[in-house]
């Protein structure tokens, strides 16, 4: 009797299990509806409006800054309060497409440059051109980060900060080896002469490694640069990866692997740390193409006497252009808020060039208004290295690229990355990995289509 | 003959259903039954709410193209056809998912009780090490998976360093395509503590006599181990087999964790189904189609749970 009791429950007892299990599993996608416990803003009888404005900086320079800005806006505003809300980095936007969906999103919202868009496409995001037609603010923006909020025509965004990629290097190392600090490496061919002078040691025992490309800048980027600027869309939305220039860019960045060797890379790749363990303060790596933002990382971490200067990505040869890539942010209202009118008058708050100004200064960020950065560069407040670093943001981001997600291809850059990385694993050539990358990136736009 | 049996039987069962549904409840049946779907409404109301409901919204939603915004207009079978005739992604993700469950469930199944055999030892100190070992079923999350990180760098990580003492250079783990996988479910092996305790409950409760008897006969340990103890914990086997299949299938954190934001790791190595999902649902807003890939993946699961139930009479000893 009491083995058929056993014998029951345990069987029910897995059932109950395996259905709880799966059904959990199924149930994820819709069940995750985010913190919603916020109230959207309430007017009172006074007119009074509360606004919600959710971004990601949560510590920092870039939270101190961003607090003091919205008091001095909350005392100059009478009739408008916005409550700051930090959302950890991971979840923001998931969070803010289930608050969207559900009816209660904040008011104002920092989102991802190169999305704007699909949720533009998606009714997730206000339209703005109303307010863009009474008072045109385009022209205060970079022309390729205003052109990243422009959904059939109208905008639904307004660019806060941006990026721009150019290399770093290390001008001690520079004289060490007998090179000029003031004539960083134009071209691709030079670069590659500039880091073999810099190189020191030998086959898995490097003291000081001159260059690795692929570090800190992606196969994308040099692939752009390579092809005058144009990512793997062109301007009409044609795939365009599988051309002479890019594979001649990923024959580039393959011979660089083999010069080092593909498990000596892999294995500093892994040891690099950040802070002080940083390769490019510990010497390791002296030249680094990076995000010119990363100058806070030096300046928070290398020691007093470090020096260093910032140069534009080399040219593929002289003339094809050193373009280079960047990214950024833009602030939104989401689609169905309460308060669009008091939300864009924060906006236009956010992004005049004076509160941009104040944003830089601190943080360092290169801001999208075109005034702002170059009031930065000659800023009194700020000392000579900080000026160069935002002259040297200014002139770059001429030949910066900023690649929106396309429309009919949001999710292709796995589909890439499959091929590349097979490039790199030796398993296919270059021509062949962005050929089939084509095939594949060409098949998807038309699933989507 | 046989059929005549169990069709008499059959009779026998749908006439006493009837009767049981004709039967009159008494005022005190009535109470106790209300009382009782009172005390289990938590859970139904629960259930219906977070988890039917859902699930039935995301079996209607597999026909859309639902963007969780703006549209949801039934497309038919579209999206099924999508992802088996034109979505790459799909079929990798599939076989790295069949390819982590396929190791991971026998390989934490075989850990852990072996971890729990050694573990039902009576010897000094054996609730420390049992502590010690159960330990790691506590911590889980992020902090984990970035320790773990650390261990598997291909230089200067623990692991590495331990297999170079004995001349063996260690691969890159977390940055050759190869290595990826196994370098996750070697990790995973480290939780086997949670299996590890349910083992070591049911270890206890086999009878001493089978082997005080068995000793008598002149039975070793392997032989006492193979004919006594796995036959007679193979219930909770079972059972640890059919949820870790399940759990196995739905692996997400550790991947989108440990490929900086769901990337998928080198050459898409580590592209699990479920990080599939999400990026379909949540990166290219194609909730529909997410919803699709969750249906199929509900029916390999339901139907591997099911075969596993079928089985069970022929290894399964209650």
């Amino acid at each position: 009797m009491k083995t058929i009791k056993v014998r029951t429950l345990l069987k029910a007892g897995t059932w109950c299990a395996a259905v709880s299990l799966i059904l959990a599993a199924c149930g994820n996608g819709e069940t995750e509806t985010g913190d919603n416990t916020t109230t959207d803003g309430e007017s009172d009888t006074q007119g009074q409006v509360e606004l919600e404005f959710w971004s990601f900086w949560g510590s920092g320079p870039r939270r101190d800054t961003i607090e003091e800005i919205i008091e001095e806006f909350n005392d100059t505003h009478d009739t408008i309060t916005v409550e700051y809300v930090y959302q950890p980095w991971g979840d923001i936007w998931t969070k803010a497409l289930a608050a969207i969906a559900g009816g209660n999103a904040p008011d104002v919202i920092v989102q991802d440059i190169n999305s704007v868009r699909q949720r533009a496409d998606a009714n997730q995001a206000t339209n703005l051109q109303s307010f863009i037609d009474e008072e045109d603010i385009s022209d205060s923006f970079y022309p390729q980060l205003w052109e990243t909020v422009i959904f059939e025509d109208e905008a639904y965004a307004v660019p806060f900060n941006t990026d721009t990629q150019v290399l770093f290097y290390n001008i001690d190392a520079f004289e060490e080896a007998g090179l000029d600090p003031d004539s960083p490496p134009q071209t691709w061919e030079e670069l590659e002469e500039v880091a073999r002078t810099l190189d020191q040691g030998s086959e898995n025992d490097w003291e000081q490694i001159g260059f690795y490309p692929r570090w800190n800048i992606g196969p994308d980027v040099w692939a752009l640069n390579a092809d005058g600027g144009t990512s793997w869309f062109d301007e009409e939305g044609n795939v365009t990866i599988h051309t002479p220039e890019k594979v001649d860019a990923l024959e580039w960045l393959l011979d660089w692997q083999d010069y080092y060797g593909r498990e000596t890379v892999t294995q500093y790749e892994a040891e690099f740390g950040s802070g002080v363990a940083d390769p490019f303060i510990s010497g390791l790596v002296a030249m680094r193409g990076q995000n010119i933002n990363y100058y806070t990382n030096l300046r928070e971490n290398a020691p007093e006497d470090f020096r260093f200067n910032v140069a534009p990505l080399p040219e593929r040869e002289e003339g094809s252009g050193n373009w280079s890539w960047g990214g950024g942010f833009v602030l939104e209202i989401p689609e169905n808020t309460s308060h669009p009118e008091e939300s864009y008058e924060f906006i236009r708050h956010l992004t005049s060039t004076e509160v941009q100004e104040q944003f830089g200064m601190n943080s360092f960020d290169i801001m999208a208004n075109v005034e702002a950065n170059e009031n930065l560069a000659e800023h009194a407040e700020l000392d000579e290295t900080g000026h160069m670093i935002y002259e040297m943001a200014h002139q770059n981001l001429e030949q910066t690229v900023i690649t929106p997600v396309p429309l009919h291809a949001p999710d292709y850059h796995s589909l890439i990355n499959t091929q590349i990385d097979a490039a790199f694993l030796g398993e296919k050539t270059a021509e062949e990995a962005l050929e089939d990358a084509q095939n594949s990136v060409e098949n998807l736009v038309e699933q989507n289509q | 003959m046989k059929a005549a049996e169990d069709q008499s039987q059959f009779k026998k069962a749908v006439q006493e259903a009837r009767q049981f549904k004709k039967k009159k409840w008494t005022p005190s049946q009535k109470k106790e039954a209300l009382w009782g779907l009172l005390f289990v409404s938590p859970f139904i109301i629960g259930f219906f709410g977070f988890m039917f409901l859902p699930m039935l919204f995301s079996f209607v939603g597999s026909f859309t193209n639902y963007n969780i915004t703006s549209r949801m207009d039934f497309i038919g079978l579209t999206n099924f056809r999508r992802m088996f005739t034109q979505d790459e992604l799909f079929t990798t993700s599939l076989y790295n998912t069949a390819y982590y469950v396929a190791f991971n469930v026998p390989l934490t199944a075989i850990g852990s009780v072996f971890l729990a055999v050694l573990l039902n030892r009576k010897i000094r100190g054996i609730r420390v090490f049992r502590t010690i070992f159960y330990l790691p079923a506590v911590l889980s999350g992020v902090a984990v998976y970035v320790l773990w990180m650390q261990l598997l760098s291909p230089s200067s990580g623990l692991i590495n360093t331990i297999l170079s003492w004995v001349g063996i250079s260690g691969p890159s783990w977390l940055f050759d395509p190869q290595w990826t996988k196994p370098a996750l479910i070697l990790m995973r092996l480290w939780s086997v503590g949670g299996a590890m305790l349910l083992y070591l409950a049911t270890l206890q409760n086999v009878p001493k006599q089978l082997y005080e008897s068995a000793e008598v006969d002149g039975a070793g340990f392997s032989r006492q181990f193979f004919h006594i103890t796995l036959p007679m914990i193979t219930p909770i086997i079972f059972y640890d087999v059919v949820t870790s299949t399940i759990g196995a299938f739905q692996i997400f954190q550790e991947a989108y964790v440990m490929t900086e934001g769901g990337t998928g790791g080198p050459a898409n190595s580590l592209l699990f189904y479920n990080l599939h999902m999400w990026n379909q649902a949540f990166v290219a807003y194609n909730m529909g189609y997410a919803m699709a890939m969750s249906m199929i993946l509900f029916i390999i699961v339901l139907s591997l749970t099911f075969v596993n139930l079928k089985l069970a009479p022929r290894w399964v000893h209650y």
